[in-house]
């Protein structure tokens, strides 16, 4: 092992510079891996164990009314159930309720709770995270609300006022805290949990605006179990109170919904960190075969002084491996130092709080990836010393060399000089520019999906909520079936009005299967987002329906099969027209006709969406709308700003991740090129010195460097914008298959793609040229006097 | 230059080509300085086939190369008609070597990866612009050297030692310089083939090319009109031979004087 080291040592003595190159490329792979293993092995987990910790519901059921015979019900219904282990029922104000966040609007299903109660309760228990010391610092009598810690924000802060509107009345409360509550913290829940003080929360009571109801908390004995838990409880309680207003939420359902952001995190940055990694492993190969073929001769006299094959190999592995290992420490300790960063804004997403610690699982994964790869590739781009016969590596590796043809001859071509040296080394030097195609290749995939994400979510989030949300209009307004008619010949009547069309989404669920999310429209011709049905088409007759392709994948449902489903009671079949993907309720949807919804009973009341003119201000269209139809309406909501107040969190996390990509991207590109052209300018020493002796400028031969670049940084360029515009949709819809997307339908911004690509070979070149600039201290004299 | 040596200046009326006034050079080696050139003084002259002679060590190579532009002086001016060439950069210096100088090296340099064809063209372009002349060119110094149509297409690895050292010259003559400066051309070379690359240096001479020759071999010095002496960084004497003829018993004898007397 001493031979070993001293090898080691004298070739890191000679390669400072690439090592060093070397060593930040592992650095950052191993950052972004750590990264990635963190988010993905450690920070979900973190729901169950903040779940255990507040020995949270695996079920919530909210259901209108709290008579004693609706608590007996429920009592008897849950003791029944033998997957039931424990439950509690209490007292909460329930109605559809919104407000302000960050310049947009949470509309959601409110559940009140008292405080006291919520942080009391042996199930479901909330935590406070943050509380308001009151206007005397001594947290006396205080009264307000408390919210998720998801919306603290500039606007909702401690002590500030926030107006909540519930139902249709306006509220307005001192902000006293943020809370977590693991099933009902966010408006992805179904519901969204609010605490009120007592004396806030008697006053909303006599008010009357939220109605009293009955909140059931419950735990299973296998959680495993809790999608079809909801689904038969609801559909018993359904069944029993049919006009009772009903609002629920599974562990499966919150578990995926609050952590979709971190799954769309942690799929780019382990993108990222797979795709660096595959850069280092490519540099250190391509580092590895140049360290043979420069050093043949030295190779040939170790092996010929009786150093053997393996020992030549052991020596590399230990040099790259132990720079690997060393780098990836560095990585790790980089990646605990983003965290609290990266966690800052996850929980902004998610609103469970995150503590950071040392993990040893993504600690010992990580360097068994990085190791495990480092060492293969050394093996591998290593073995042929084991062939090297010391005689031949004496002569300097001459059989290394091909004589046979002379690429880009000077005589003939059109070429100017330096293009025509420069293709010349090229073509001598394939290796180093099989390097800068994969390099390019992986960076032209991350201006595709940063144009994607630009074009899609950050400049027009449309598209992305076409495909997330599914339908998005000006407005909704729910209204009593009874007044449908009177209002449908209003809207018809509305200048204001461009479009109206029914789209009511309402529970049905499927005969031996599990509940979903039925939308009804008399028409779907109407509807705006005519992308929601991806595969066969949208319902037309009474007896089709369109089915969410991630249900049907997993019931093993094909198009033109009979499914049958069931609600108010009662049970009708329907053959599938289509496919359909809306993440809305993860995959578990439907679209039915009204005429089709009607074989299994009456809407009680019905929703339709608006678009309205350019200049209509929707809020003062809407509350004229309830006032005319008093009694009538029973929800209105301004899709604009609820989508804006939902989205911003994505479209911020969205453009940090594109920034961020970007900025790495440029950061590797800068580092293969840096250890490419070292690699380059130290085995053209010589022909350089020639060159310049011969009377060619330091600018020449920078400009010859970099040019010897240019084929294969053009050609990969264009080839993996072609390949990433191809591929980029199936590859989005890989890592949003987990919420539903099947086929994801992003345009491509195609000029700004191509825009893009010359961006990036244009500031490949830049960087090639300028770090070819240590050709200025490359001397004729030197090379002349053996320097 | 030494006094007692004045004798052997050369009386000449040619056109000075380039001029060297109190040049040095100084090398810093473990922290020593080593002055390698001492306030030198000389003149090249147009059409002349200069030898710089002298021992292992006594700065020959040093004072060719940075008469070529190829070294800066440490001290010390040195003119290219107008131009003062120790104060160009090494831009300036690489723009004045590829148009008025020609290189030929002991180790001969010629680029592994290029063509015997290209090796000349590389450096033929840098200069002239019309490829076809330029080609046409190359092929008349080929056939003059004797380098074959065959060989032209050949790489250096596939050449004989006197074959690429013949490359070489071609190479140092395609811009058509007006100085050649050669440094130990048939140091690396054997006794036949390195008489071919002499005589190949000689014809040119005789054509009129200005030859600038570092040797410390009496045959190839025999070669030159002028020979300078240089001893621990300054020029010890000089000796005018006149022009080369074959065979020339006096003309070796005198320079054998010569060489006796500066203590060769």
């Amino acid at each position: 092992m001493k031979k070993e080291l001293l090898l080691v040592h004298s070739y890191l003595h000679k390669a400072k510079g690439q090592t060093a190159a070397l060593v930040v490329l592992m650095l950052l792979a191993a950052s972004m891996l750590h990264l990635w293993l963190m988010l993905s092995l450690d920070y979900k987990q973190n729901f169950d164990r903040r779940h255990d910790a507040l020995h949270a519901e695996h079920v919530i059921l909210v259901a209108d009314g709290e008579t004693d015979e609706q608590y007996d019900f429920l009592e008897k219904t849950l003791q029944a159930d033998e997957r039931t282990a424990e439950f509690v029922l209490k007292p909460a104000l329930h109605m559809v309720g919104k407000f302000s966040y960050k310049g947009g609007e949470i509309n959601s299903e409110l559940v009140m709770l008292e405080k006291e109660v919520a942080v009391s309760s042996s199930i479901g228990r909330v935590e406070i995270l943050e509380e308001w010391d009151g206007a005397d610092g001594k947290n006396e009598k205080i009264s307000g609300i408390y919210l998720p810690l998801l919306y603290q924000s500039e606007e909702i802060a401690l002590g500030k006022t926030v107006s909540v509107t519930i139902g249709s009345e306006e509220r307005s409360y001192t902000v006293c805290g943020f809370f977590n509550s693991m099933m009902a913290g966010s408006h992805n829940c179904s519901m969204l949990e609010l605490l009120l003080t007592k004396d806030c929360y008697q006053e909303l009571e006599e008010a009357g605006c939220a109605p009293q109801a009955v909140f059931c908390g419950i735990r299973l004995k296998e959680k495993a179990e809790s999608e079809s838990y909801e689904s038969t409880l609801k559909s018993k309680v359904s069944a029993s109170y049919p006009s009772v207003r009903i609002v629920s939420n599974s562990y499966a359902l919150v578990t995926n919904s609050r952590y979709i952001s971190q799954m769309i995190c942690a799929g780019v940055i382990s993108a990222m960190a797979f795709f660096i990694l595959l850069i280092a492993l490519v540099v250190m190969a391509s580092n590895i075969v140049h360290h043979i073929q420069e050093n043949m001769k030295n190779l040939g006299t170790l092996k010929a002084i009786g150093y053997t094959g393996r020992q030549l190999i052991a020596s590399l592995l230990l040099q790259f491996l132990g720079v690997s290992l060393l780098a990836a420490l560095a990585g790790i300790g980089l990646a605990y130092a983003l965290f609290p960063f990266v966690n800052t804004m996850m929980i902004s997403q998610t609103g469970i709080p995150y503590q950071v610690r040392f993990l040893p699982l993504p600690f010992l994964l990580t360097l068994a990836i990085l190791g495990g790869s480092v060492a293969l590739v050394v093996v591998l781009s290593a073995w042929k010393i084991q062939r090297i016969e010391p005689i031949m590596a004496l002569r300097q590796g001459l059989l290394t060399h091909n004589f046979k043809q002379n690429h880009i001859p000077l005589e003939r071509g059109g070429l100017p000089l330096s293009a025509a040296l420069a293709l010349k080394t090229a073509c001598a030097s394939v290796k180093l520019n099989i390097t800068v195609c994969v390099t390019m290749l992986v960076l032209s995939l991350v201006v595709v999906f940063s144009g994607v994400m630009a074009e899609n979510m950050i400049l027009d989030i449309t598209p992305f909520l076409n495909m997330i949300v599914g339908e998005t209009a000006d407005s909704c307004i729910n209204v009593n079936a009874e007044a449908e008619q009177a209002f449908t010949r209003k809207l018809d009547a509305d200048k204001r009005v461009e479009k109206q069309y029914l789209y009511h989404t309402i529970n049905v669920s499927q005969v031996g299967g599990l509940d979903l999310m039925a939308t009804v429209s008399e028409d779907f011709s109407k509807v705006n987002n005519q992308a929601v049905v991806f595969e066969g088409r949208f319902p037309r007759y009474e007896n089709e329906i369109a089915l969410a392709a991630k249900y049907a994948g997993e019931q093993g449902l094909k198009l033109g099969d009979k499914i049958r489903i069931a609600a108010n009671g009662q049970e009708a079949d329907y053959l599938i027209s289509g496919f359909t993907q809306i993440t809305n309720n993860l995959g578990k949807d439907c679209l039915m006709t009204r005429e089709g919804y009607e074989r299994l009973g009456e809407l009680p009341n019905v929703s339709y969406y608006l678009n309205l003119t350019e200049d209509t201000n929707i809020e003062q269209f809407q509350q004229e709308i309830e006032e005319e139809f008093t009694g009538a309406v029973n929800l209105t909501i301004n899709i604009k700003t609820t989508v804006e107040g939902g989205t911003a969190v994505y479209i911020s996390l969205m453009t940090m991740i594109v920034a961020a990509v970007l900025v790495l991207s440029m950061i590797v590109i800068v580092f293969v090129l840096y250890l490419l052209v070292r690699l380059l300018l130290g085995r053209k020493k010589q022909e350089y010195g020639i060159l310049k002796a011969l009377g060619f400028t330091s600018g020449q031969l920078m400009l010859q460097t970099a040019l010897s670049f240019l084929p294969a940084m053009v050609g990969a360029t264009v080839l993996g914008l072609m390949v990433s515009c191809l591929f980029i949709n199936p590859l989005i819809s890989l890592f949003l298959r987990g919420i539903g997307i099947v086929k994801c339908t992003f345009s491509v911004p195609t000029g700004f793609v191509a825009i893009a690509g010359a961006g990036l070979v244009l500031f490949a070149f830049a960087a090639a040229c300028l770090l070819s600039w240590r050709v200025k201290r490359i001397s004729p004299n030197r090379m002349l006097t053996g320097e | 230059m030494e006094k007692g040596m004045e004798k052997n200046r050369v009386k000449d009326t040619k056109r000075v080509l380039l001029k060297a006034e109190r040049l040095s050079k100084t090398f810093s080696s473990g922290g020593t300085l080593q002055h390698v050139l001492k306030n030198i003084d000389l003149e090249l002259y147009e059409g002349d086939f200069t030898v710089i002679m002298g021992a292992s060590g006594a700065g020959k190579s040093t004072l060719l190369y940075a008469l070529s532009g190829m070294d800066t002086p440490s001290l010390g001016r040195i003119t290219f008609g107008d131009t003062e060439i120790s104060a160009l950069s090494q831009d300036g210096l690489a723009l004045f070597r590829r148009r008025h100088c020609g290189f030929v090296f002991q180790q001969i340099y010629l680029m592994d990866g290029m063509s015997v064809m290209d090796n000349v063209l590389a450096a033929g372009l840098l200069v002239q612009k019309d490829k076809r002349a330029l080609v046409s060119q190359a092929k008349k110094l080929f056939a003059a050297v004797d380098i074959s149509e065959e060989t032209q297409q050949k790489f250096p690895a596939q050449l004989s030692g006197g074959e690429a050292q013949r490359v070489g010259i071609v190479r140092a003559m395609i811009n058509r310089p007006e100085l050649l400066f050669a440094d130990e051309p048939t140091g690396a070379l054997n006794s036949k083939t390195g008489l071919d690359v002499l005589n190949t240096m000689t014809a040119f001479h005789e054509q009129g090319q200005g030859v600038v020759m570092v040797t410390h071999d009496m045959r190839s010095a025999r070669r030159g009109n002028r020979i300078l002496y240089l001893k621990d960084g300054v020029i010890l004497g000089e000796c005018c031979l006149g022009r080369y003829r074959h065979g020339d018993e006096a003309r070796r004898e005198k320079l054998s004087a010569f060489l006796a007397e500066m203590g060769w």
